[in-house]
């Protein structure tokens, strides 16, 4: 019995096991059960968000960038695929691979530097460190291949995109371009941004730590992303590529210093077919500048000023000059005018007006002065237009009265008025380009001032404010489509990825500012400057076959003027045709052309010649075929007809009908050879040269200078050395005052004979010299 | 009382004992445990297994599922194995026991394997074993022997307190040398538990408290490796990339399974987020998965493990089976407690696994031999009439 007593555990063992008992079985587990309560039920919503929060990965799908279409649907700017290579730093450290070997591959296929690899490498809390942007896929699939056959899993590609301009210059600054973040920095790539872009889905997904997919996860959460809208321009890739060639080669011409901007427009909608500015650059390589510019930067040496001025040429490349510079227009502005007085019934076309050279405005100290000092004398309304005669439009103005002017001004959209009298004016045409700026204009108190009327006769010939280019050809628009003033626009709709239109740009009319009468007036007037060969200070633009209407401006830069250098001018000219029922408008003006050119600057020697040209491809190309009278057909060059074989008689006849002449060489009766080549275009008059058994001569000639001959001139005198002449000019060589301006090869040049030699014509009346 | 009546009764007692059937609601229970750890093991591991984080799965799902379902099997068979050896066995050789675990913790900071810069492992060729696991067991089963032979004199110091003091600091010296502090405390309140039971006097684990209290203070202050944890433990979304990650991520796990869990299966947080989570932090997956309802169901599951165990210490046939089985359920509910204390952000950060759960072959089967010893007292708890007739605390 004791032996059995003590064998069991005493009371006093039992007790505490018991306590024991209570404590571990019971005590523990409710505060453990508690506690489970406490984080299960009453923390579950914090907790469960906080664990989505990093289970949870949101993947974004990019949405494509809409592409930019000109207006018969060719691709101006779109996106590619391109590719980021990057590292994840934390895999390699993960699944022990090798960074020295990671980055031996990935500098020698991508170039990168080695050191800078590693170190990115080793940053082992990273899951992302990016190597390169925009790798091409050569290097992909090499990259590929290195990652299959070593595993590697802390290499990393991924797709993204990259924008692609395939004209590259073409239209630079309407196209605009986006930055590496595929948002648009400028032009329509800029103010459609939101349209282009698109939205950005994602895809909600359960992931591991390492970012991969949890395995057998049910959740899955999609955001569709919604690719960008594509974009149609009212740009014409045709028309601008004519706009830019003729600009491009003006400004070489010229040797303009400091670019030159064109705009063309459909004057009956105010869609711009095409809009230019020189200098322009490549879109695709946009912070690229001249070599020009590069070797002034290698030159200065300090890095702060290289950079400054890096920044000063890419900022200048990119200024839209058609819609950011503002200037004088000069007397381009007298359409205007003559608009405004013709709708007001202030002139007819049987008025006449009395140029001295100079007359006196109430207001103004000294007298203004005609361009032309002697003075044009009694002048119809025709030849006042025709002259340009700053007189003349002054006194017109002073008949409209500054009230009148002021609210034509307002209503061609030169500035919007203001409440505040004495508040200096401006207005914008709203374009959907960035970089619009406003016109600079008196404020009302200074204009409308009876008192002083010096203001109210500059404006009437285009002087003392500022206004765009784009403005200038806005209100011109109106002054030849019937009299409506239509908000210009680049955009022409907007489409889906199904080829939708979501949003279709309508002709706005912003107001009818004049009646159709007064527009047809305005038309046949400006008509003559450009056709009449002796009087028109426009006919530099005349287009044979066709009816060119414009008017020249020649702008004084007032600030260098003020500045005490040498003048500088804005040479410009604006013409639209056909002038009985306007299609196409096109402003061209270039700022301060050199004086070394021998041409005189002005904008009728030297802008007018250029919209001729740009005209005279646009007008075609646009199915405007051309109409020529007989005695244009006399003037224009023509092709040498096939001549081979025939007896002389016959040959010679038939030169003859064709307008040209002929120089039998050789003793034979028929032709054997001929001189130019069947099909040649020449200067009509030409003197073919019939071989009549002879050998065409092997020497060579010595091309003669040409410049500044008459055409006829310059015809003969290559004629006689075998050589030939034709003409890459719209108007025509029926006067003596059309005369060589440039020709295609150098004097001085060795040629064969039979080469053509293609030149360049302006019609320089010395009469007629003068800022107009 | 005649001799003889004595005699029968003891008689009849001996004569009844190796006949008497194993304790079959702990045994129920122990298995039903072991069934549910294994299946959570599955569904815990099969994302890193995978993966293959450490490369040692060969990216097969099954790979810890496998391995411990083959050890579950082989420690049911263990179990039973061991509810066979009477508890008389278990006196004799558990001196032998405690030197040989004292020689093998000794033996591991020469020969054990470094995982994770601590040498708690000693490979046998087939398979490695922590030596930890055995001293455990060996302190409950030789300090019992001592309470035993000591007896009244437990109250005394000589024999109540120092043999048990020397070799309880042999061993946590050991231990804290691997280092592995968690077995540490294991033992330590494992010791004290045993010496509790044996009857020494109060004042002494009131004086024990008082010098763990300073100790701990000391530890925190002077080992940087347990102040980062106790600092993780009170703000553990201070420092969501260090140590407090891994609390940050179990209590993740825990709030996301809210009453009903995600199924199971479902747990997110294993996919890699939520570190050792088929071992130390399998708990919050099963509560991720489970939810508040399944977790505590698993708790009363443990409940009433550990309540058996008490139970069954408390009627056991001797002093020695007394202590024998209050030990190991003492263990068993300590191991218990401290996971999920730890899951749940009540304690620090030690690394206590989870009994029946945690993936491990040699805690395992040292698991299951535990609970084989206390089927064995069980089958020895003498049928008589007064007892039988008492009601059962379960």
């Amino acid at each position: 019995m004791s032996q059995l007593s003590q064998d069991h555990p005493n009371r006093s063992m039992l007790r505490r096991a018991l306590f024991l008992m209570t404590a571990c079985g019971i005590v523990a587990f409710i505060i453990l059960a508690v506690q489970l309560f406490r984080l299960q039920i009453l923390r579950h919503d914090e907790l469960e968000s906080a664990a989505l929060d990093q289970q949870l990965r949101r993947t974004a799908v990019s949405a494509g960038r809409g592409t930019i279409f000109d207006r018969n649907g060719r691709i101006l700017a779109m996106s590619a695929t391109s590719w980021t290579v990057f590292l994840s730093p934390a895999e390699i450290a993960m699944y022990g691979e090798y960074p020295g070997l990671i980055a031996d591959a990935l500098s020698e296929i991508l170039g990168t530097d080695r050191e800078r690899l590693l170190a990115l490498a080793g940053d082992r809390r990273s899951w992302y460190k990016t190597v390169a942007r925009q790798v091409g896929e050569d290097e992909i699939a090499t990259i590929r291949a290195f990652k299959n056959e070593h595993g590697i899993q802390g290499v990393k590609i991924e797709p993204g995109t990259r924008r692609w301009y395939p004209c590259s210059t073409l239209a630079a600054h309407v196209i605009g371009f986006v930055g590496t973040d595929n948002t648009g920095l400028a032009g329509v790539e800029y103010t459609r941004n939101e349209a282009l872009t698109g939205k950005d889905g994602s895809i909600l997904r359960l992931k591991n730590s390492v970012g991969t997919d949890m395995l057998f996860a049910g959740f899955e959460d999609y955001v569709d992303a919604r690719n960008g809208y594509d974009v149609h321009l009212t740009i014409d890739s045709g028309i601008q590529f004519f706009l830019e060639k003729h600009l491009a080669q003006a400004v070489k011409d010229y040797h303009i210093q400091n670019g030159a901007a064109g705009i063309l427009m459909d004057p009956r909608t105010g869609a711009v077919l095409a809009m230019a500015s020189l200098d322009n650059f490549d879109l695709n390589h946009y912070q690229r500048v001249s070599d020009d510019v590069l070797e002034e930067i290698r030159r200065c040496g300090d890095s702060d000023k290289a950079a400054e001025l890096l920044s000063a040429a890419q900022q200048a490349q990119w200024r839209n000059k058609a819609i950011s510079d503002t200037y004088e227009p000069g007397s381009t502005f007298k359409i205007l005018t003559l608009a405004m007085a013709l709708e007001e019934g202030v002139v007819n076309t049987g008025s006449s007006f009395f140029c001295g050279g100079s007359m006196s405005v109430q207001g103004r100290g000294k007298p203004l002065r005609c361009w032309k000092h002697a003075g044009h004398g009694s002048q119809t309304l025709t030849q006042a237009v025709q002259h340009s005669c700053n007189v003349a439009f002054a006194a017109i103005g002073l008949r409209l009265g500054e009230e009148t002017f002021y609210r034509y001004c307002e209503a061609f959209g030169f500035f919007r008025a203001s409440e505040d009298p004495d508040a200096s004016l401006t207005g914008k045409t709203g374009i959907a380009l960035p970089g619009e700026s406003g016109s600079i204009w008196w404020s009302r108190t200074v204009f409308c001032d009876p008192e002083n009327l010096s203001q109210l006769a500059a404006a009437s010939f285009g002087q003392t404010f500022n206004i765009t280019p784009l403005q200038l050809i806005t209100a011109v628009s109106a002054c030849c489509n019937g009299g409506f003033l239509m908000k210009p626009y680049v955009v022409d709709r907007l489409t889906d990825g199904d080829g939708d239109v979501v949003e279709k740009a309508e002709p706005i009319p912003v107001r009818q500012v004049l009646s159709a009468s007064t527009s047809a007036a305005v038309n046949a007037i400006l008509e003559q400057v450009v056709c009449d060969t002796t009087q028109g200070t426009g006919k530099n633009a005349y287009v044979a076959g066709y009816r060119v209407a414009g008017k020249t401006g020649t702008s004084e830069k007032v600030a260098q003027d003020a500045a005490g250098g040498d003048k500088e001018y804005i040479v410009s000219f604006i013409g639209y045709a056909p002038a009985d029922d306007p299609q196409v408008v096109c402003l061209v003006l270039m700022d301060t052309p050199a004086n070394d050119t021998g041409i005189y600057i002005s904008g009728g020697q030297m802008a007018a010649p250029v919209v001729g040209k740009i005209l005279s491809d646009v007008l075609p190309y646009l199915g405007v075929m051309p109409r020529y009278t007989e005695k244009e057909q006399a003037y224009l060059d023509r092709a040498v007809p096939s001549l081979a074989g025939l007896e002389l008689p016959a040959a010679e006849k038939l030169l003859r009908e064709a307008g040209l002449s002929a120089r039998v060489v050789g003793e034979g009766g028929s032709v054997t050879a001929q001189l130019p080549g069947e099909g040649t275009v020449v200067a009509a008059g030409t003197t073919v040269i019939l071989y009549a058994g002879a050998e065409i001569s092997p020497d060579t000639e010595t091309v003669p200078d040409l410049s500044g001959m008459p055409y006829s001139r310059a015809r003969d005198a290559l004629g006689s050395l075998g050589l030939f002449l034709r003409s890459d000019s719209t108007i025509l060589a029926d006067s003596d005052t059309v005369k060589v301006a440039f020709q295609s090869i150098p004097p001085g040049t060795a040629a064969g004979h039979g080469t053509v030699v293609e030149v360049t014509l302006t019609n320089i009346d010395d009469a007629i010299y003068g800022k107009y | 009382m005649p001799d003889t009546l004595a005699r029968g009764k003891r008689a009849e007692h001996r004569s009844a004992a190796p006949t008497r059937e194993a304790d079959l609601p702990f045994a129920f229970l122990t298995l039903l445990l072991l069934a549910v750890g294994v299946i959570m093991v599955l569904s815990a591991s099969f994302a890193s297994a995978y993966y293959d984080v450490q490369g040692e799965t060969g990216h097969d799902p099954a790979y810890f599922f496998t391995r411990q379902a083959i050890f579950a099997v082989g420690g049911i068979g263990v179990m039973y194995g061991a509810s066979r050896v009477p508890m008389a066995v278990y006196r004799r050789f558990s001196g032998a026991l405690m030197i040989g675990a004292l020689l093998s913790l000794a033996a591991v900071l020469l020969a054990g394997t470094v995982v994770n810069g601590a040498r708690r492992w000693i490979s046998l060729g087939f398979t490695t074993f922590q030596p930890s696991e055995i001293t455990k067991i060996a302190i409950i089963l030789y300090f019992s022997t001592l309470i035993c032979k000591y007896r009244d004199r437990m109250r005394t110091f000589r024999y109540g307190i120092a043999p048990f003091a020397a070799i309880l600091a042999a061993a946590a010296v050991l231990l804290v040398l691997e280092p592995h502090f968690s077995a540490t405390i294991i033992v330590l309140m494992i010791g004290a538990a045993m010496l509790f039971l044996g009857g020494v006097r109060l004042y002494w684990f009131i004086g024990g408290a008082a010098a763990l209290g300073v100790g701990g203070i000391l530890a925190v202050s002077l080992v940087p490796y347990v102040a980062d944890r106790v600092a993780s433990f009170r703000d553990p979304f201070s420092d969501l990339t260090g140590d407090g990650w891994q609390i940050v991520q179990s209590l993740y796990a825990i709030g996301s399974g809210g009453l009903a869990g995600l199924g199971l299966g479902q747990s997110r947080q294993k996919y890699l987020y939520l570190p050792e989570e088929h071992n130390d932090f399998i708990f919050s997956v099963v509560c991720e998965e489970l939810g508040f309802i399944g977790a505590v169901l698993i708790l009363v599951l443990f409940a009433l493990l550990i309540l058996r165990g008490y139970d069954l210490a408390i009627h056991a046939a001797d002093r020695y089976s007394f202590l024998v089985g209050s030990g190991i359920t003492t263990m068993l509910a300590l191991q218990v407690i401290l996971n999920v204390a730890v899951c749940t952000g009540l304690v620090p950060c030690t690394g206590i696994s989870l009994p029946f759960f945690s993936y491990g072959g040699t805690a395992l089967m040292i698991q299951m031999a535990e609970c084989g010893i206390i089927l064995s007292l069980s089958r020895e708890i003498p049928a008589a009439p007064e007892r039988a007739g008492q009601k059962s605390m379960i």
